[in-house]
């Protein structure tokens, strides 16, 4: 009788296969992560784009806007927002909100110092300037 | 053998699934590599210019001959004859360290010649490629050692013998894709 | 159900039922702010109603893969379940910290939470399904931790098969996956390629796992096929989804600042990525072809059965649609990356969820399975549910469609909010079918308060006919 394929061996496909790939993505990793201050210019992490940042998350700016993408498709990409808008705009735009326009989506106030609006923007500056392999197509985000 | 498991597949069903998955990934591959060179003629012609056909060609009678002493070891424990099985593998697997030594040379050179992922579209088709060849290859000597090492100690049969098979099934597959990338990315140009 | 231990399940699968209603309503909130921009603004911001409904998501899921794991581990090891009081405090404090945290979203601004929960200290905050404080990712980690003692502890005092070493082994890769979560590094694409190892480990490498088991559970106890065949096809499974799914991460890395080689590599390992799903429906139907007996639950047989046909189609196929690089290339942050979220979330880890609540409550309250007229009312629930999310995902797809055409392509693309406004009549549909999910749902709650039960006569009866 031939043995046939067993529970035993269905496992050490798993296994092996698991750490077969896992192997690779280490690999891979370590590549990527070499590659990335080179990509998004990690040299000019400067206090201001850092605490911009900072800014960015700890408001949830991803619970309606995009950043390269990823958040919420409620409100415009911010990766490339300065290229589309520019920092006088952008300032001056989240100085008003909420818009309070009828029916219109709503961004709340957020009540930022004029230092704070110059190191979102520093930080918007820098996410314009990352090689996303060319994304978003156009300007619009 | 009785005659009609001479008419199944050997080894299992299920690590059939298994190599037709590797084969379907390689194959997407190795189309995606052909559409990309058929979009980049120039600039893959130049790289392949870069490549040492000779270690490839090296590489690829080396990988045949183990095939071949698979083919033996397979063919040796369905006469029961487990010693010369054994002996078969632990050819396959010193011809499979041959063209890990022989790979690895090639991958320093290239590294010496400054190839990286990133460099351009076709080294980064022929280090992955390769490169995730070679991991298959290492995998398959880590099961021809297994196997080999149960064979010696007496675990296969002539009617027992689908770790044998299905270790040789794999072996074949690496060898296989092995082909077919050297053609597809040494050869043609 | 064998041992009493077992029943410390029930609290976990309640809850987990409640907060899943919570996560609709918040759900239909954050839709009708689709179609009216200004509805409860300011008090409940869109950022917020949205991370309510995600984070409900993830926080039921849990209690249900909890319950699941203190309702399977003890009858699979054949023993009582190591300490159940601890089980029982753990529920209690998983509760009261996740009502806290939901509660401190919709009452504090964002902002002020990060503040006063040390974020400054050690940020993490500002992440999609991560947006959790520190305090409540820590309290994650403890009860995630004291989830695994118990279970392993009664694995290794009991019967080791292998269903019950594959689940609690992938819920130990479900903890240690969460500890990225506390890493969030300065670099944007850093953290974003490190914020994929939570959400792609978890709901596209580490759940499935969880999934195979469950599924692997409802199916041995439903059919009575042998222990063996089932394993052997669950580790045949799980081996597809990792060896596709861990280099089928990098259809993450296309766009957001990764080496170029992700597009490559990202594309052709997403491309097998349905294979375990097609495997999935392939195992399941046989498995049912292949019973030995008639289980009287036919509403659990329903949820097994539609588990992997729904999660192929949400995770599978419009996953795939989304994952080759110069599809996402229009795709990528567009409401269609919603519709693929919202069936796959739903197909694969909502309905299994459901089917083992379905299989699992009946036994935790004292009966075979429910009556007929409760199973009708079940029954009319999945079909409601499974319909209305179908038809969210395709209202979502159309807008994101219409984002790919009018916003990305062509020499005079229109700006986001043009073009949003274009999107107005599949936030309607979506916004009418969530209301249909809610209706769903409610059947399928409602099913909970039928009395009556079905006896082991009417099984025979079924069984015979």
């Amino acid at each position: 009788m031939q043995q046939v394929f067993t529970k035993a061996m269905a496992r050490n496909i798993f296994l092996g296969g698991a750490v077969f790939f896992l192997a690779i993505y280490v690999a891979l990793s370590v590549d990527t992560w070499r590659q990335i201050p080179v990509r998004d210019h990690a040299s000019e992490l400067s206090a201001a784009v850092r605490h911009g940042k900072y800014l960015v998350d700890s408001n949830n700016c991803i619970g309606c806007h995009t950043v390269n993408g990823e958040g919420a498709y409620y409100a415009p990409e911010l990766g490339n927002v300065y290229t589309r808008r520019g920092p006088d705009f952008i300032k001056q735009w989240i100085k008003i909100q909420p818009t309070g326009v009828p029916g219109r989506r709503q961004m709340p106030h957020f009540d930022f110092s004029d230092a704070e609006l110059n190191d979102l923007v520093a930080y918007l500056q820098w996410l314009s300037h990352i090689d996303t392999n060319h994304w978003p197509p156009n300007a619009e985000g | 053998m009785r005659a009609q498991d001479r008419e199944a597949l050997p080894g299992d069903l299920a690590i059939w699934i298994f190599i037709f998955a590797e084969l379907l990934v390689f194959g997407i591959l190795f189309a995606v590599y052909a559409f990309a060179r058929s979009a980049h003629v120039a600039l893959f012609n130049q790289g392949q210019a870069l490549l040492d056909r000779r270690l490839g060609l090296a590489n690829t009678l080396v990988l045949i001959t183990s095939s071949y002493a698979v083919a033996r070891a397979t063919e040796a424990i369905h006469r029961d004859r487990v010693q010369a099985c054994g002996r078969w593998l632990l050819a396959a697997l010193l011809l499979g360290s041959l063209f890990v030594g022989i790979k690895c040379h090639e991958f320093a050179r290239d590294a010496q010649a400054g190839m990286n992922l990133s460099h351009d579209l076709f080294q980064m088709f022929y280090l992955s490629l390769t490169g995730f060849h070679f991991l298959h290859v290492v995998m398959g000597m880590a099961i021809l050692a297994a196997v080999a090492a149960k064979t010696f100690a007496g675990g296969y049969r002539a009617h027992d013998c689908t770790g044998v098979e299905t270790a040789g099934a794999w072996w074949h597959m690496v060898d296989l894709v092995w082909i077919i990338l050297f053609i597809l990315v040494y050869v043609l140009r | 159900m064998n041992f009493r231990s077992q029943l410390v399940a029930k609290p976990y699968f309640v809850a987990a039922l409640a907060l899943f209603l919570g996560q609709i309503l918040f759900g239909l909130i954050a839709g009708f702010q689709y179609v009216d921009g200004t509805f409860l603004f300011p008090a409940i911001p869109f950022s917020v109603s949205r991370m309510v409904h995600t984070n409900l998501l993830i926080v039921w899921l849990l209690m249900a893969f909890m319950g699941a794991a203190y309702f399977i581990v003890p009858e699979e090891a054949q023993t009582e379940l190591y300490s159940p009081r601890l089980a029982l405090a753990t529920f209690w404090v998983f509760l009261v910290a996740g009502a806290l945290t939901i509660l401190a979203y919709l009452l504090v601004p964002y902002s002020d939470l990060a503040a006063a929960t040390g974020n400054a200290m050690l940020p993490t905050m500002g992440r999609g399904y991560l947006e959790q404080p520190l305090p409540t990712k820590v309290g994650i980690v403890l009860v995630a931790l004291s989830l695994l003692f118990n279970i392993s502890m009664t694995l290794f005092k009991g019967r080791r098969t292998s269903l019950n070493v594959i689940l609690v082994g992938a819920l130990w890769g479900l903890a240690l996956l969460f500890l990225p979560a506390f890493y969030f590094p300065e670099d944007t694409v850093k953290a974003s390629y490190g914020w994929w190892w939570v959400v792609h480990g978890w709901v596209e490498g580490d759940w499935e796992l969880i999934l195979s088991a469950l599924l692997g559970f409802i199916l041995i106890k439903m059919t009575g096929v042998d222990r063996e065949i089932v394993e052997k096809w669950m580790y045949v499974i799980i081996a597809m989804t990792l060896i596709s799914g861990i280099i089928g991460i990098g259809h993450h890395y296309y766009y957001i600042g990764a080496p170029e080689y992700w597009i490559w590599l990202g594309s052709v390992f997403s491309a097998i990525e349905p294979i375990p799903f097609i495997m999935l429906i392939v195992f399941s139907i046989r498995m049912l072809l292949k019973r030995r007996r008639e289980n009287p639950n036919q509403a659990a047989m329903l949820w097994a059965l539609g588990t992997p046909i729904v999660a192929f189609l949400g995770a599978g196929l419009w996953g795939a649609m989304i994952t080759l690089a110069p599809v996402q290339y229009y795709a990528h942050g567009s409401n269609f990356t919603a519709a693929h979220g919202h069936l796959a979330f739903f197909g694969a880890y909502a309905m299994v969820s459901l089917a083992i609540i379905s299989y699992a409550m009946p036994l935790l309250r004292g009966r075979v399975a429910n009556g007929i007229a409760a199973q009708r009312w079940e029954m009319s629930g999945f079909w409601i549910m499974v319909i209305s999310m179908l038809a969210i995902a395709l209202a979502l797809s159309g807008a994101g469609i219409v984002t790919a055409f009018s916003q990305r392509m062509g020499d005079h693309p229109l700006s986001f909010m043009d073009t949003q406004a274009q999107e107005q009549v599949f936030f309607w549909l979506r916004e009418l079918a969530g209301v249909g999910f809610l209706a769903g749902l409610l059947a399928y709650l409602v099913s909970f308060f039928v009395p009556g039960e079905a006896g082991y006569d009417a099984a025979v009866k079924r069984a015979l006919s």
